[in-house]
């Protein structure tokens, strides 16, 4: 007995020296046939080429490297069976381009349609169910018992064609744990589109986790993209994954749980936790959370600086309780059962109901046009009145303290600051000279667009000619650095002394040829003229579409047109169609200080959008065929951007495909673009 | 651990009867020797002017990849040990995305290189997925003259068709590849080799290539006992190998393949919604009466999601598909109507002659 225990000792000394790579090698097979089964290959019809839209990562400057956009393959993806009843995960990133269908086949080769019930948006997991029992669950690794550097192997079932055959193997180790804000396993096995949605198992063959594209710096479903075959690759544990499985099966997405504070200082490492600003309604407001308040403890533990914050905040979700203990002045004070919200809800923006007169040479507004019903009707405006003075108070049936209105930036300026159930006093001049206080409540921004404003829109003093005659036309500009070019169109109309409203006109895919702007300018002319509009297309260079780092080159051509023509800053337009849609999006939400509107034709938003800015309005028209394949992803854009309380027009076009304006959709796009510096 | 111990016994057991395996570095110092790095003249935008090769006959065949190093007219070689050669190209069979070069000129002829036994190689098994590799290429021009080449270590990944860029069939190489997870598709690399754990060859890295299945750069190796079936111009199939290849030599004739659209696509009767967006998504929105597909029991509404297996993400996609197609030919398509899949077969037909007008196109095209 104790021989033959020392033979097996001498032989395993000798493996150790031979062929402990050849063992590895096995013991990596068994593993793989171990947890194979339960790999699903996810397939995909329909839905948009690119991913546009996320958010950047932070601090860094979007470039075709780190730009959100990625064009999706057309190559299956992978899932992870998690339930014998047909309950599958896999990566969000899979789904970011909304495709029509799903088709699941399982390793036995049958497939299954398949249906989304919903994605853990902190974690960018999707859940999938399909209609069948009998799955095979893998073995989840116990979390706890992870080490760092211990072997990890990423599994995917794009590449080898067929369900059955044996999934795509790349070797790693465990690189670390609690990575992006602790909730996430980094390896440096090669993570890319080829396993996004695959586990990552152990020589085992236990789960320790679902591969996903990730990232600290950014959310949303193609962050940290860029990272892919890099050897920075991450997974989301499948113990927690399991932990939140039921939650998940009800339906409801998952989001991050949320404070609702800003810092002080955006120095995540150096600076005291010291609150800067404390969204209303969210769950720290609730809590009495206040600007200035040093956090130095979230449950129990203390913490230093933000990122500290960060990480205990980070694996948690909408809904979850936290406590914190917090500095104000000498107090210490100690907050339990703080709820996270979901959303920080925006608040509705304000909305007084006048048009003003632009290009106003005098002291104050000139109100062009009011708004039927609006605050500012029943305070009794009427056009041609002039607003000297103004300013916002809580109780209507006091006085208000008004302050002297230089100008339409300045009136703006002050009602981004409204909330509702305010209300706006104003000091005016009649044209026949008397002078009234007035006073209206403030309101939720309206859709409602009136048939016709009055067409004189402008106070310029015409007397004297300009001095410099502009360029008018079309005109072919090339840029800086002389290897793209963009199309300039001016009304033959223009006289600089009035401004003008600037579209730049973001072609879909293919479509930017000298044929397509000829014809697009063409359909405007009449339009620019009669509204007011300089219209600028750049063209993108790839046959497929927009990509964001074309940002640079329509920032160029907006910053030619903005310099060269008398143009209103606050009638700044991106319009596009399909990917030029997409990219007006993008660039919109990336481009706060320029771009003021986004005008979209059959295209939608990938991801969920950014906040809203005071004093930075973004409006939205988005118009698509009835009949157009992506109606339902338009409307659901819809829906979301109304959510963001962003002021909207939604239009669907009867009987059309996809395709650009009917002739009505033309005149309401026009008078869209008038109204933008309502107030 | 049961398993685990299990397993350690067993392998344990089949290793010590067979020779100790050499050291990584020794494998290096006898795979070295057999690489050869090749230049070209230069003058292709944004394109190397160097590869690699690998020695495959004691007295200077190389076998390298079918790329743009090829049309330069004066190829050289350096090999390990510095010597710098011209080499003409004996073959190139673009099918495989391989060709054949010989070194040395007439008054410097060689017979004793050392060099990989493609004919034996071949016969050895396929490496399977999880198989740790070796990769050996004159990647980035790191080595010059007698320096080493650049060795990488990494796995095979998997054994799969390459899906190129530009459409499905437009790969340099129709068959199953090795793909590694080490980022061995570099500049210059193609034309190295992956080889095992011990120094035996088991491909020829390929070019820089992105997948379209994946919109991700691809790192692979053609295998060396690569073997496709091509479809002739004249409707005949013919097998070729790259050991075929190897033995022919000079005799070797590369084949003609017949078009890709190879059927012209068969009549159906399926008239889909406009392919208007990037990817619309295949619904039939008209049968014609009486046509093959109506006969076979597709509806309007049906959403086309597979075509004999192949899975179809567009409109786009699938009319390619169905160009390989031609009267007479029977199509499987696995269909979706509501939340069920079917599978309908369709018999393709010639386009009525009648209806000459209506030719199953799609309208929105």
């Amino acid at each position: 007995m104790s021989s033959l225990l020392l033979l097996v000792g001498v032989i395993e000394i000798m493996v150790a020296q031979n062929s402990l790579e050849e063992l590895q090698e096995k013991a990596v097979q068994a593993a793989v046939q171990r947890v194979s089964p339960s790999l699903v290959q996810i397939e995909t019809t329909g839905g948009t080429e690119m991913i546009m839209g996320g958010a950047a990562p932070k601090g860094r400057r979007p470039g075709p490297a780190t730009g959100p956009g990625v064009r999706k393959g057309s190559g299956p993806t992978t899932g992870l069976v998690v339930s014998p009843d047909g309950y599958v995960v896999s990566s969000a990133f899979n789904f970011a381009n909304k495709p029509t269908s799903i088709i699941v086949s399982t390793s036995d080769g049958k497939r299954y349609v398949a249906k989304v019930v919903a994605t853990d948006q902190a974690r960018m997991v999707t859940l999938l169910k399909i209609e069948t029992t009998g799955l095979l669950v893998p073995e989840a690794a116990p979390l706890g018992k992870l080490q760092v550097g211990q072997t990890a192997i990423a599994l995917g079932r794009t590449l080898g064609g067929s369900p059955g055959a044996p999934p795509s193997v790349s070797m790693g180790i465990v690189s670390a744990l609690g990575r992006i804000w602790g909730r996430a396993i980094q390896t440096d096995a090669k993570i890319s589109p080829v396993n996004y949605g695959g586990p990552l198992i152990d020589l085992q063959g236990a789960v320790l986790g679902l591969l996903v594209p990730a990232s600290p710096q950014a959310d949303g479903e193609t962050a940290g993209f860029e990272w892919y075959d890099s050897g920075i690759g991450f997974a989301i544990p499948l113990e927690h994954i399991n932990s939140v499985l039921e939650k998940l099966k009800q339906g409801k997405d998952l989001r991050k749980g949320l404070l609702g504070i800003t810092m002080q200082s955006p120095d995540m490492y150096a600076a005291e936790v010291i609150i800067g600003s404390v969204v209303p309604n969210s769950g720290g407001f609730k809590a009495g959370l206040k600007a200035g308040d040093k956090i130095s403890a979230i449950d129990g533990k203390s913490v230093q600086n933000h990122a500290q914050l960060l990480h205990q905040l980070g694996p948690k979700y909408e809904g979850d309780l936290v406590s914190l203990t917090i500095v104000r002045g000498k107090d210490e004070i100690k907050l339990d059962k703080i709820i996270l919200s979901g959303t920080l809800a925006s608040p509705p923006l304000g909305f007084f109901g006048i048009l003003p007169m632009r290009d106003d040479p005098a002291k104050g507004v000139q109100v062009r046009y009011v708004f039927p019903e609006s605050g500012a009707a029943r305070a009794g405006l009427k056009e041609g009145d002039r607003i000297l003075k103004a300013g916002l108070g809580a109780d209507i049936t006091k006085a208000a303290p008004t302050t002297e209105i230089a100008n339409r930036d300045a009136l703006a300026t002050l009602l981004s600051t409204a909330t509702l159930g305010q209300f706006l006093a104003v000091e005016v001049k009649r044209e026949d000279g008397t002078t009234l206080t007035l006073k209206g409540p403030i309101e939720q921004s309206t859709s409602f667009m009136p048939d016709k404003p009055p067409e004189k829109s402008s106070l310029a003093k015409l007397d004297k000619e300009p001095e410099k005659k502009a360029e008018i036309g079309t005109i072919k500009k090339q840029n800086a650095a002389g290897d793209r070019n963009y199309w300039v169109s001016v009304p033959i109309n223009y006289d600089p002394r009035t401004s003008y409203a600037l579209m730049v006109w973001l072609h879909p895919a293919g479509k930017g040829k000298d044929k397509d702007l000829d014809d697009l300018f063409g359909t405007w002319d009449q339009f620019c003229a009669q509204y007011k509009i300089i219209m600028i297309a750049p063209r993108c260079d790839a046959d497929l579409g927009w990509t964001p780092g074309e940002s640079d080159l329509i920032l160029e051509s907006i910053r030619y047109g903005t310099e060269t023509y008398n143009i209103d800053r606050k009638r700044i337009v991106a319009h596009g169609m399909g990917t030029g849609g997409q990219m007006a999006f993008y660039l919109a939400f990336q481009q706060r200080d320029t771009i003021r509107a986004v005008a979209a034709v059959g295209a939608s938003l990938g991801a969920t959008p950014k906040e809203r800015i005071a004093n930075q309005a973004l409006s939205f028209f988005l118009a698509v065929g009835d009949k157009d394949p992506i109606r339902e992803t338009v409307l659901d854009t819809a829906k979301k951007l109304s959510d963001f309380q962003y002021p909207l027009i939604l239009r669907e076009m009867k009987d059309m495909g996809h395709q650009y304006f009917n002739s009505i959709t033309f005149d309401l796009m026009a008078t869209w673009i008038d109204l933008l510096d309502r107030i | 651990m049961p398993f685990l111990n299990h397993a350690f016994f067993f392998y344990a057991f089949i290793v010590s009867f067979q020779t100790p395996e050499l050291a990584l570095n020794e494998v290096v110092q006898k795979v070295n020797p057999k690489m050869v790095k090749i230049y070209g003249s230069g003058g292709f935008k944004g394109l190397p002017a160097y590869g690699t090769g690998v020695l495959i006959s004691p007295n200077g065949y190389v076998l390298t990849v079918a790329n743009h190093l090829m049309e330069s007219s004066d190829l050289r070689v350096h090999l390990y040990d510095g010597t710098r050669l011209p080499a003409k190209i004996v073959a190139i069979e673009p099918e495989l995305d391989a060709a054949l070069l010989k070194i040395g000129t007439d008054k410097s002829q060689f017979d004793d290189l050392p060099f990989f036994d493609i004919m034996s190689a071949a016969k050895t098994p396929q490496a399977l997925p999880g198989t740790s590799i070796l990769a050996f290429s004159n990647q980035f021009q790191i080595a010059s003259r007698d320096e080493p080449m650049s060795v990488m270590r990494g796995n095979i990944a998997a054994f799969a068709k390459l899906f190129g860029r530009i459409g499905i069939f437009e790969a340099p190489y129709s068959g199953n590849v090795y793909v590694v997870d080490a980022i061995t598709n570099n500049p210059g690399a193609a034309g190295g080799i992956i080889t095992n754990r011990k120094g035996d060859i088991l491909g020829i890295i390929g070019k820089e290539l992105r997948n379209e299945q994946t919109n991700t750069w691809i790192n692979y190796a053609v295998p060396i006992n690569a073997e496709i079936e091509i479809r002739l111009t004249d409707g005949t199939t013919k097998k070729i190998s790259i050991t075929n290849l190897i033995e022919k030599k000079e005799a070797y004739k590369p084949v003609t393949k017949a078009n890709k659209a190879l059927g012209g696509g068969g009549y159906s009767g399926i008239f889909y919604v406009p392919n208007v967006v990037d990817r619309t998504p295949p619904y039939i929105e008209y049968l014609e009466p009486g046509s093959p597909a109506q006969k076979a029991g597709l509806q309007p509404d049906d959403l086309i999601v597979y075509v004999d297996g192949l899975p179809v993400v567009s409109i786009t996609s699938l009319q390619e598909l169905m160009l390989k197609y031609r009267p007479q030919d029977r199509v499987q398509l696995e269909i979706r109507r509501g939340d069920k899949l079917q599978t309908i077969t369709v018999q393709f037909e010639l386009p009525p002659k009648a209806n000459a007008t209506k030719v199953p196109e799609s309208k929105g095209k």
